[in-house]
């Protein structure tokens, strides 16, 4: 069976000679959700911006479906990638609406609001469709961000500590949801952790990087 | 850090705008390698050092006064509530349309020995004919009063705009470790708006730096009136231009400073978790304070100015508004709107393609572009009539006069003159888009000008809207470079304003000033009340 995502002696330096990440090599399998583990600092949210293509590394492979997305030479952009990306603080458009933005990323489809809207009652915010970011809450912005990261049915969801800023109950509910959601819909993730509970329960694989290094 | 692995063809647009732009630059430096005339003994013994110890008094005093006069108000306006508060929010601005020269000659008018302020005082007192009350304003302090209540809005604006996008949690969280109202305002408000706030304070210096008409009436000498008493007095335009190149010198080694501090400074709120500031309603003393406090710069900027000039108008028969009026309004507003969308759509392209291709380079040629706003408005004029002079000789050898003596000409002028106005703005905007709504984009297949039509436009539309406002406004006003660049029969409210002051009828000036006033007024009112329904709270 081929990886989906393959990285090969992946090197990163902010600086000559820094290097965050060392020799970093990783292969992620289709349907398959990893969690990333590391103190603060340790490149785990560097890797995460190298594979979606908002860094260019210094050395190192990645491939996406045996073709090449990354190597020293060049990088595709991560406009090309169909790499779906959730961060901590969100980041929805705010001058758009629920659906509006659950419906950038697919602006090409006939279909686009029956997916947005899909994909908005899978994660119980449709009735906030025509709602603006800064109108609902934290838990609920983050449901949109996940459900707008998934409606262009990426190659991999890439998220960066996507349940940090949230309160404990909260975050247990929408642990759940999300990992039913992400197993119904076959989704290949890898996310990035410093919750160790949060890993386990949602990953099939644990990676801890240390020193810029997988350990 | 590469923020974008390739870069589309579109993004090397801004270069050609800096090249452009640089020219008649270039023209007026090109002047330092030139011959150094004997002028320059005599400029040396006499005069230059009032000029730069009276431009660096200018510039302290006013950026002392713009930055008290203009946060306390954008604070009051976007914290309290009060008596009168939604009419100061934009009343405010309304100095912004008057010229500094037009405030100085309305001041000499009221406060001379014999003006209207100390003949209404004599006879209020029943005084005798020699006692003076009101001091005399020509002098340093009189030209830093004129230029700080004429040019606060620069700073309230940006100030208003950057605390409108202040979260009420900051605050809140400050009032929780123990600070008091005011220690919250100057703490946390001010530092936190400070990359804005700079901005705003760089326009006012530079517009300080650049003032010809206010100076020469109130007789201190600085750096632009010695470039044009170089000029007509000994008739030395290539000493003048040297002396206009130190003046560049100078401006860019300040923006160089600004930029370096202001890049240990970013800061940026994250939009989609915004809590909006909640306002305090003040009663009773506090209350009057506070429309105290936004009631005297509108009162001294732009109450007692236009009383004056309407007083004076009502001296003088209604027959100035006849076709010749419209015309030259007609002119006027064309112009500056021509300019204002110009302006505009360079500043978003130049600051979008530096948000992606950061580098020294282009960090350079932006600060190289903002400096055309320090360029006094004749030597400007100078540069662009000698390198249109030259591409109509050398290029254009078949036809005569294409580009000289035309509106491009113009226009060209008032572009590089205002275009700071607008980055300014634009820079302030796009530090308000977190990265990560960037980044969120790209992933979602936004990127180029997908990525500035469909978020980085609609999130900067009221920046687009107060450039336009500051660049009409300066349009408009805009004197020297107009005088010297249009077309033959080609008048604008400022020329006809100018040949009345200079000849000093002052009463037959005042009509063409109110309009000056009055179409300043128009995009003021128009933006103010777009600005206030852009509120995050809405």
């Amino acid at each position: 069976m081929n990886a989906l995502l393959e990285i090969n002696n992946l090197k990163h330096a902010f600086e000559k000679k820094k290097f965050v990440l060392k020799d970093i090599n990783l292969e992620i399998y289709s349907g398959e959700i990893i969690s990333i583990l590391g103190p603060s600092g340790c490149g785990k949210t560097t890797l995460l911006r190298i594979i979606a293509g908002l860094e260019k590394p210094t050395d190192g492979i990645i491939k996406i479906n045996n073709n090449i997305i990354s190597n020293k030479q060049y990088s595709m952009p991560p406009e090309k990638r169909n790499i779906g990306l959730v961060v901590q603080e969100r980041a929805l458009f705010p001058h758009l609406n629920v659906l509006k933005n659950v419906t950038f990323g697919i602006q090409g489809l006939k279909e686009r609001n029956d997916i947005a809207l899909n994909y908005l009652k899978l994660f119980k915010v449709d009735q906030l469709k025509n709602k603006y970011p800064h109108e609902v809450s934290g838990g609920e912005q983050q449901r949109v961000a996940l459900a707008r990261a998934m409606a262009p049915n990426p190659n991999i969801l890439l998220l960066d500590e996507p349940f940090n800023a949230l309160d404990d109950e909260l975050k247990s509910e929408l642990h759940n949801e999300t990992k039913k959601i992400f197993k119904e819909k076959g989704a290949t993730v890898l996310i990035v952790s410093h919750n160790k509970e949060e890993a386990h329960f949602f990953s099939d694989r644990l990676i801890t990087i240390n020193n810029g290094k997988i350990s | 850090m590469v923020r974008m692995s390739t870069l589309s063809s579109w993004m090397s647009l801004p270069y050609l705008i800096v090249f452009l732009f640089l020219l008649p630059v270039v023209i007026v430096l090109s002047s330092l390698f030139g011959d150094w005339s004997e002028n320059w003994v005599h400029l040396y013994n006499y005069v230059l050092f009032d000029y730069v110890s009276n431009s660096t008094g200018l510039i302290i005093g006013v950026s002392i006064l713009v930055l008290l006069i203009g946060t306390v108000t954008a604070w009051t306006i976007c914290n309290y509530n009060f008596h009168g508060k939604s009419f100061f929010e934009w009343a405010l601005i309304l100095p912004l349309s008057i010229p500094p020269y037009i405030l100085a000659y309305t001041f000499t008018g009221l406060f001379d020995t014999y003006g209207t302020a100390n003949n209404i005082a004599r006879d209020l007192f029943n005084l005798d004919h020699s006692f003076i009350l009101f001091p005399n304003v020509r002098n340093i302090f009189g030209a830093i009063t004129i230029f700080s209540f004429t040019l606060y809005p620069y700073v309230y604006l940006v100030s208003r705009s950057a605390f409108l996008n202040q979260s009420q949690s900051m605050l809140e969280a400050g009032r929780m470790l123990g600070l008091n109202k005011i220690q919250i305002f100057y703490k946390l408000g001010l530092p936190i708006i400070r990359p804005a706030l700079i901005g705003g304070l760089m326009l006012v210096i530079m517009e300080t730096l650049s003032d010809f008409g206010a100076v020469d009436h109130f007789a201190v000498p600085t750096f632009t009136t010695g470039i044009f008493r170089t000029w007509y007095g000994m008739y030395d335009l290539n000493t003048a231009m040297q002396l206009a190149s130190f003046l560049l010198l100078f401006i860019g080694i300040f923006i160089t400073l600004e930029r370096f501090s202001r890049k240990k400074a970013k800061y940026s709120s994250g939009s989609s978790t915004f809590k909006p500031a909640k306002l305090i309603q003040l009663s009773g003393i506090k209350s009057c304070i506070a429309f105290l406090v936004c009631f005297l710069p509108i009162f001294i900027g732009f109450i007692v100015p236009v009383s004056e000039l309407a007083i004076w108008a009502y001296q003088h028969n209604l027959d100035f508004f006849d076709d010749k009026f419209i015309n030259i309004t007609v002119n006027t507003i064309t112009l500056a709107i021509i300019a204002a969308l110009l302006c505009a759509c360079f500043a978003l392209l130049v600051n979008f393609s530096i948000r992606f291709k950061k580098n020294t380079l282009s960090i350079l040629s932006n600060s190289l572009l903002s400096m055309g706003y320090a360029v006094p408005g004749l030597i400007l004029a100078v540069g662009i009539v000698q390198l249109f002079t030259w591409i109509d000789r050398s290029l254009l050898i078949n036809t005569e006069n294409v580009l000289t003596g035309s509106l491009v000409g113009l226009i060209f002028a008032y572009v590089i003159k205002s275009y700071a106005l607008a980055n300014s703005t634009f820079e302030s905007g796009f530090e308000r888009i977190s990265l990560s709504i960037d980044d969120s984009a790209r992933t979602l297949k936004s990127s180029g000008w997908n990525l500035l039509k469909r978020v980085h436009f609609p999130l900067l539309k009221t920046s687009f809207l107060t450039s336009a406002l500051l660049v009409i406004s300066e349009v408009v006003k805009e004197l020297p470079a107009t005088l010297i660049l249009r077309p033959f029969n080609f008048d604008t409210l400022a020329v006809s304003t100018y040949i009345y002051a200079a000849e000093e009828r002052m009463i037959q000036a005042s009509a063409p000033a109110i309009a000056i006033v009055i179409v300043g007024l128009i995009p003021i009112i128009i933006l103010t009340k777009m600005i206030k329904s852009s509120r995050p709270t809405k």
